[in-house]
């Protein structure tokens, strides 16, 4: 078994002494061929990226859009096929659809909302509480463990009937309403639900801190200006404190809209009775199916999506980030 | 730029003279509310992952919930530990970890030292080109990284994911560095070049041991992404179990959960098996964790 160890550590070296090879190489070449000391030494610098980019983005990405356009299934050559795939994706694939309201559902929710609440959760803790580092500990404490560890913990605290915690501590309420508490990942109905909780007890993580250095930033004298002009807490926030984390807001939204598309691990952790996430869907027709050609395809549908939502939240930015000047509402 | 230090952001504020201590500290009372609930929300779920790895499958689905399992089934771990091939998905993890890492902060450091400090042609587009790269959805160049491992014969071996790191595969962790190497005064590299040192000399004996709390920070998230890389070994490692990562082992077991077998104790504990570094390293380096996040967050 230590020999599937010595082997990879083999090849790890002989790549490492390749990559520095070639720096040392790129920095003779550039150097005999009369280029200065300094960007030689500069280019040669970033050959380790440079290879990578060209190995596992630019190659990458100019075959996988080839081979969306063939039927590639790994057993037989590609064959060209043109725009079937698409066709075939976006005109009659019911299970495309459906995986792909949820993924966008799902965003839509828990993006905003997720922001929202972060933004609560810092604006709390920026209050002058007492302890904000053990508070920011808790707060941050959900979010160290990996995604799909929380997948499988909800999907244990969210079992149907009275097995699941949620259910078994709010059964009250919902026979209060004469009904019976909802079966979450086991109802086509409620999956959505589910994973909308479940990406709620992450969110305050990251979210939280960063938009807490975010407020700690903003100049004090801005809100001692406005208590001056007797502001209260309100106007402050709403024009002092909102307007001067714009930025911090935009890179949360962008970043939050890019993650969301792209849900994958709890999708595969929670078995949930119809579709599940987009990429879960494209993960089994390329790896369960060997539809390669086809999830080629469907992963580029994605990349048009989500250049689509970052293009847009980009435009709209000039209209509410604050940067200098005055706001525009 | 330095990196905003709230522990005494906090005390100074705490010193400050209130005018009106008891009134001003009522006003508080619905900020420690409403902080405490959602403390609650947050703990509540680690509580019962605990409590869950802690029980005997009859006291699983007890109404009302059994907090503190009675007797305590500690043999769960035990029994975890051998329902799986877990010491050498353990060993594994800590394999692709430990290579990972070193290739990802090694490479980023080479690459971001060479976009800060020198000038050449093409440097902005190259570096916009890098981060970029951050936004492209990884499924995209998924199917042809796929069929390059497969063509070298590499798949179910643990090169996917540990060679690639040597190529700066995080953009931004290239990113923070080059932040912070920027930050640094020429002065010191220029007299260790005026020594007769080279770049590489420079960057390990000068400019990382500068920018040593960055590079903590760094190792942190990178420590953490690779302990928790699920998608990679999913894809990568098929076959046999003993080759798994922890991420794949935790996979492979939830599927064997169902109404007739609920084998939710064991889960959990072995949930709670593969979280425990994690844990530690956050209470360990929590500075270096929440530093990280927030240049991230800032910078952006």
């Amino acid at each position: 078994m230590f020999q599937w160890y010595a082997e990879t550590l083999v090849r790890y070296l002989l790549v490492a002494a390749a990559i520095v090879g070639v720096m040392f190489l790129t920095y003779r070449g550039l150097r005999a061929a009369g280029v200065r000391r300094e960007p030689a030494t500069g280019f040669a610098l970033i050959i380790p990226w440079f290879l990578g980019f060209l190995i596992w983005n630019l190659f990458p990405v100019a075959a996988s859009l080839y081979l969306s356009l063939t039927d590639y299934n790994v057993l037989q050559s590609p064959n060209w096929v043109g725009l079937a795939n698409y066709q075939q994706i976006l005109g009659s694939d019911e299970r495309f659809w459906a995986s792909l309201r949820l993924t966008m559902a799902y965003s839509a929710i828990t993006v905003p909302l997720g922001l929202a609440l972060a933004l609560l959760a810092a604006t709390l803790l920026n209050q002058g509480v007492r302890g904000v580092g053990l508070w920011r500990t808790l707060y941050y404490l959900p979010a160290i463990l990996p995604v799909f560890v929380t997948a499988l913990l909800w999907r244990l605290l969210l079992l149907p009937t009275r097995s699941g915690l949620v259910n078994s501590a709010t059964e009250p309420i919902w026979s209060l309403f004469g009904d019976s508490p909802p079966r979450w990942f086991l109802d086509p109905d409620t999956v959505l639900w589910g994973f909308v909780i479940m990406s709620f007890w992450g969110v305050f993580g990251a979210n939280t801190v960063i938009m807490l250095a975010g407020l700690k930033n903003i100049p004090k004298d801005l809100y001692e200006a406005a208590e001056v002009d007797g502001a209260g807490l309100l106007p402050k926030f709403r024009h002092i404190t909102i307007p001067q984390l714009t930025p911090t807001l935009f890179y949360l939204l962008v970043m939050g809209i890019i993650a969301g598309i792209q849900v994958f691990d709890q999708g595969l952790f929670v078995k949930v009775p119809q579709e599940n996430f987009l990429n879960v869907y494209l993960y089994q027709q390329g790896f369960t199916f060997f539809h390669m050609g086809y999830a080629s395809a469907i992963a580029w549908v994605m990349l048009v999506i989500i250049l689509v939502l970052t293009l847009v939240v980009f435009r709209s930015s000039t209209a509410w980030v604050y940067y200098e000047g005055e706001v525009k509402r | 730029m330095s990196a905003p230090s709230i522990p005494v952001e906090a005390e100074r504020r705490e010193l400050r003279p209130a005018p009106q201590p008891l009134r001003r500290s009522l006003t508080k009372v619905p900020v420690y509310v409403l902080l405490g609930i959602g403390a609650i929300f947050a703990l509540v779920p680690f509580v019962w992952m605990v409590s869950t790895a802690l029980k005997t499958p009859g006291q699983l689905f007890k109404f009302p919930p059994e907090w503190i399992p009675n007797p305590v089934a500690w043999g769960n771990f035990g029994e975890a530990w051998t329902a799986l091939p877990f010491g050498a998905m353990v060993l594994n993890s800590v394999f692709v970890t430990t290579l990972a890492m070193v290739g990802e902060l090694g490479s980023a450091a080479v690459v971001a030292y060479g976009f800060a400090r020198f000038q050449f042609r093409f440097r902005s587009v190259l570096f916009l080109l890098m981060l970029s790269t951050m936004m492209l959805p990884w499924v995209v160049t998924l199917i042809p990284g796929f069929l390059i491992w497969k063509q070298a014969g590499l798949i179910n071996t643990f090169d996917p994911l540990t060679v690639g790191s040597l190529f700066a595969w995080g953009p931004f962790y290239v990113f923070l560095l080059r932040q912070f190497f920027l930050g640094v005064s020429r002065d010191i590299e220029e007299a260790a070049i005026v020594d007769g040192a080279n770049a590489m000399q420079v960057l390990w004996y000068v400019m990382l041991p500068l920018v040593r709390p960055v590079l903590l920070a760094v190792a942190v998230l990178s420590f953490q992404g690779n302990w928790n890389n699920f998608k990679g070994a999913l894809i990568y490692i098929q076959e046999p179990l003993e080759r798994f990562t922890l991420p794949l082992g935790l996979q492979f077991f939830q599927a064997s959960i169902s109404n007739e077998a609920p084998r939710w104790h064991l889960m959990m504990s072995m949930s709670l098996l593969m979280v425990i570094p994690v844990v530690i390293l956050f209470f360990l380096a929590q500075r270096q964790f929440i530093e990280g996040i927030q240049l991230g967050g800032v910078k952006g």
